[in-house]
């Protein structure tokens, strides 16, 4: 091996001035030998150089490829996920490896004041590690304090390259326990503020190259993209689940909480209660005041609800967190949601005294007595409220709801102000009623209806001068049904009016078939119908009247109305107007019952009835002196009128004589005459 | 095999014995090449590379290879200071050598095949280090831990307890460094 020592030294000869023509070599061997030497010392000095220089650029395309790929994943997941937490819990394991930092935390930051703990972190290897990461994932930092409030304040990212000797690292102590060193912490940004903070460490120093402090603000960028997506679908639902007007959980969000909490109930399902709180003269006040005043007098009435609630439950009417269910397990909780216009509804869960609903209902009701201000006006408002409670018989929380609303209606029905618990008893009244009101609806379009006729007769003669038409329901299941047994459903649900129609036409086309019997008669025959008050008050009444007797041919003076007081009461003038029109066409009104009601001398005395029909509860009593004296007076007084009277009810030869003896000329009854289907009712005609 | 490891055996030739050295040895061992750091070359350059070193030193193949392991690591130390500084004795530095040094060499030189190494410790004390490779370079492994003892001030004692070089499957080599 050759042990090479010649120094590549210049030689001062080598290198003539630069006028020279020709480069002087003394020995030209030797110097060309130093030549090539002192070349290739150089060519190898060049060599390593652009070796320097290719593994320096290697070296970074390395690391960028590597923050590159780190971006992507960490991109990737951020379009995949849907919370922030998610990403930040992925992003924080990422970085720790990839860079090879210890650990990795991340805070939320509320209002650009404080950084708050979010129990996100990633801890590479927990050895002697975890008092660092104990002391810093439950911590808060406020603006300027410790890493994380640096970068809360400034709204950058934050380098220390020691913590161990930060006079502003809080956690400075544990860090030096733990051999903390490096430390680096970057804003997450959401609409223009500072959403979220992550911070990571290291044993050794972290170095901030150019290069990694924009991988870590492009990634901050992915973050703080997911976290204004969580914000935007967090304010839709929240939209979806409120009323934009009071803020309270609307109908959606409350049967959500209500099936849940149906869900959670203990054996025996009982704790759970619903009331809805319907407004009593909401609408009057809407309508007089306009919309807006509504809408204040909505969100006056919700907070004074949500008070009153509070004030009974201890302060948690509206749930609005997320809190675990078990920290509530056991205590009562109140969700007041707005479910309608003027609808309100309480749901109560882990009720231990069942008669909290009743409890706060009449503290509800209370609230609402005091007047409300619309503008310089005062406007007071009530409440009707029902009340269902969970037992052993509901199936789900609809059931619950339904029963709530039926028991509110009970309480609507009974006047303003009123409370109902809903009751087995009771569900089962409605629903026989409800019940009835779908066979009636189907009655009238099935036509399930015939009349029955009862003779009047001539008190003195006996001979029939006409028929009260009594409707019948010819029930396909339950045979034929009394009025009595429909007549007040059919009332209340407005049906009567359709009944009514039917029931005067059939009337009409009957009289046309009596006329053909009674033809020979000076006084013609006449059929008494009952007109209820919905369907005497009707606009198109008269009209209808008059189109009934053209279509069947009938004369008018056959056709009788009868109708109570009850009509007077709802719309006095009305009924005047009605009864001259009737009169105009020929048709005779009759007042029914007359003596059981208001029986108020001023309408006899304003309305141009025919007949009064004395009520079967005197002519029952006639025998008795104080019956007889009533019925002498009203006979008196319809005489002083011009009126003819009919006594209804007479079932006793002894009542007959009676009234005859006292001058009542018209009457019908079981004595006379029982109802009877329309063959054998004009057999009776001679 | 990597340029780098020729590199480092032109430098530690040169170092040793004279600038002229590696163009003698390239010569004598009838290879050609550009030998840059970040190419790529036969492993057959490099064992005929040292074993005609060998020869001419009048060492044998093995005794080359630890030798030229052992001189290379002054000049790794001047390369990369940051992997020694970051140890105070050389076996946590040997024990670096598969989380840190090799991702390290993995990133100047795109697709280095370099070996794994399972590092185990024995109940005696002494680092098990275990090596397997089909270049069967385990001389040179030696080289580089007795290296890295010189940095770090110390003496260790390597005993072969099986060796590629005998069929066995891989090679484990108990490294001592007395306290």
């Amino acid at each position: 091996m050759h042990a090479g020592c010649a120094a590549a030294v210049p030689d001062c000869r080598t290198v003539a001035g630069m006028k020279s023509a020709r480069i002087d070599l003394p020995d030209p061997l030797d110097a060309r030998i130093g030549q090539l030497q002192r070349q290739l010392a150089r060519e190898r000095k060049a060599r390593q150089a652009a070796e320097a220089i290719a593994e320096s650029g290697l070296r970074d395309l390395y690391e960028s490829k590597r923050l590159l790929a780190l971006l992507q994943r960490i991109t990737d997941r951020a379009n995949a996920t849907d919370t922030l937490i998610d990403a930040l819990d992925f992003t924080l394991g990422e970085i720790c490896a990839e860079m090879g930092w210890d650990f990795g935390n991340a805070y939320l930051v509320h209002s650009n004041l404080e950084a708050i703990p979010c129990d996100c972190w990633h801890v590479a290897n927990p050895d002697h590690l975890m008092p660092f990461v104990e002391a810093s994932h439950t911590a808060s930092f406020p603006s300027g304090m410790d890493l994380p409030g640096q970068v809360v304040a400034d709204r950058r990212a934050h380098w220390i390259d020691d913590v161990r000797t930060d006079a502003n690292f809080l956690r400075r102590d544990v860090a030096i326990a733990c051999r903390v060193v490096g430390g680096c912490a970057f804003p997450i940004m959401a609409g223009g503020e500072v959403v979220a903070i992550f911070e990571f460490f290291s044993r050794r120093s972290i170095s901030a190259n150019a290069c990694v402090i924009e991988t870590m603000a492009q990634i901050a960028l992915q973050l703080g993209r997911v976290a204004e997506r969580e914000y935007t679908r967090e304010a839709l639902l929240r939209d979806a689940l409120h009323d934009p007007l009071t803020t309270l959980p609307n109908r959606v969000l409350l049967h959500e909480r209500a099936s849940s909490a149906f869900s959670r109930l203990p054996p025996g399902q009982h704790g759970l209660a619903v009331m809805v709180i319907d407004l009593d003269g909401f609408k009057a006040v809407n309508d007089k005041f306009g919309h807006d005043a509504g809408d204040c007098l909505l969100v006056a009435t919700a907070a004074r609800l949500r008070d009153a609630i509070d004030e009974c439950v201890g302060g948690e009417s509206v749930c609005r967190t997320r809190d675990a269910d078990h920290q509530r397990a056991n205590k009562t909780r109140a969700t007041l949601a707005r479910t309608g216009g003027d609808e309100f509804v309480v749901l109560l869960e882990n009720i231990a005294d069942e008669d909290l609903p009743m409890t706060i209902a009449a503290s509800l009701l209370a609230e609402l007595t005091l007047p409300f201000s619309i503008g310089r006006d005062e406007v007071a408002i009530g409440a009707s409220i029902g009340i269902a409670q969970s037992n052993p018989t509901y199936r789900d929380y609809d059931e619950i709801q339904r029963d709530a609303d039926l028991a509110m209606y009970e309480a609507k029905a009974a006047g303003r102000g009123k409370t109902v618990m809903f009751t087995e008893a009771l569900g089962t009244e409605v629903r026989q009623r409800m019940s009835l009101e779908r066979d009636l609806r189907e009655a009238i379009t099935e036509q399930q209806f015939v009349l029955h006729y009862q003779a009047i007769l001539d008190l003195g003669t006996s001979t029939v001068l006409g028929f009260e038409a009594l409707v019948r329901w010819n029930h396909p299941r339950h045979g034929l049904i009394a009025p009595n047994d429909f007549i007040p459903t059919a009332e209340e649900t407005g049906l009567i009016v359709f009944i009514g129609d039917w029931v005067l036409r059939e009337a009409c086309k009957a009289i046309g078939r009596l006329q053909a019997k009674g033809r020979d008669r000076n006084t013609p025959l006449f059929i008494a119908v009952n007109i209820a008050p919905q369907q005497f008050l009707q606009p198109d009444f008269v009209p209808y009247l008059r189109a009934m007797i053209m279509e069947t041919g009938i004369p008018a003076e056959c056709l009788k109305l009868e109708v109570t007081e009850g009509v007077a009461v709802l719309d006095a003038e009305r009924t005047r107007q009605v009864l001259e029109q009737c009169r105009d066409i020929g048709i005779r009104v009759g007042l029914d019952d007359f003596g059981t009601g208001y029986s108020s001398l001023s309408y006899l005395h304003s309305l141009p009835f025919d007949t009064i029909k004395i009520d079967r509860a005197f002519v029952a009593a006639v025998d008795q002196s104080k019956s007889r004296k009533i019925v002498r007076t009203i006979l008196d007084l319809a005489g002083d009128l011009d009126l003819t009277v009919v006594a209804e009810g007479i079932e006793t030869a002894e009542q007959q004589a009676a009234l005859t003896a006292m001058g009542c000329e018209m009457g019908q009854g079981f004595l006379l005459s029982r109802p009877l289907d329309e063959a054998a009712a004009f057999k009776l005609l001679p | 095999m990597k340029g780098i490891i020729f590199n480092l055996l032109e430098d530690v030739m040169n170092h040793a014995h004279g600038h002229h050295a590696w163009p003698d040895l390239v010569d004598a061992a009838g290879v050609s090449g550009a030998y840059t750091s970040l190419g790529s070359y036969p492993d057959e350059h490099l064992l005929a590379l040292t074993d005609t070193a060998a020869a001419v030193l009048g060492l044998s193949s093995a005794d080359m290879l630890r030798w030229f392991g052992r001189s290379a690591m002054p000049l790794l130390a001047t390369r990369f200071p940051q992997f020694f500084a970051a140890h105070r004795h050389a076996r946590s530095f040997v024990c670096s050598v598969n989380a840190i040094i090799h991702p390290e060499v993995r990133k100047l030189y795109a697709g280095a095949g370099c070996p794994h190494f399972h590092f185990t410790d024995r109940d005696d004390g002494a680092l098990i280090i275990a090596y397997q490779s089909p270049r069967r370079l385990c001389p040179l492994v030696e080289g580089f831990v007795a290296g890295a003892s010189d940095h770090y001030g110390e003496t260790v004692a390597m005993e072969h307890l099986t060796c590629m070089l005998d069929a066995q499957p891989l090679c484990r080599i108990a490294a001592r460094w007395p306290a």
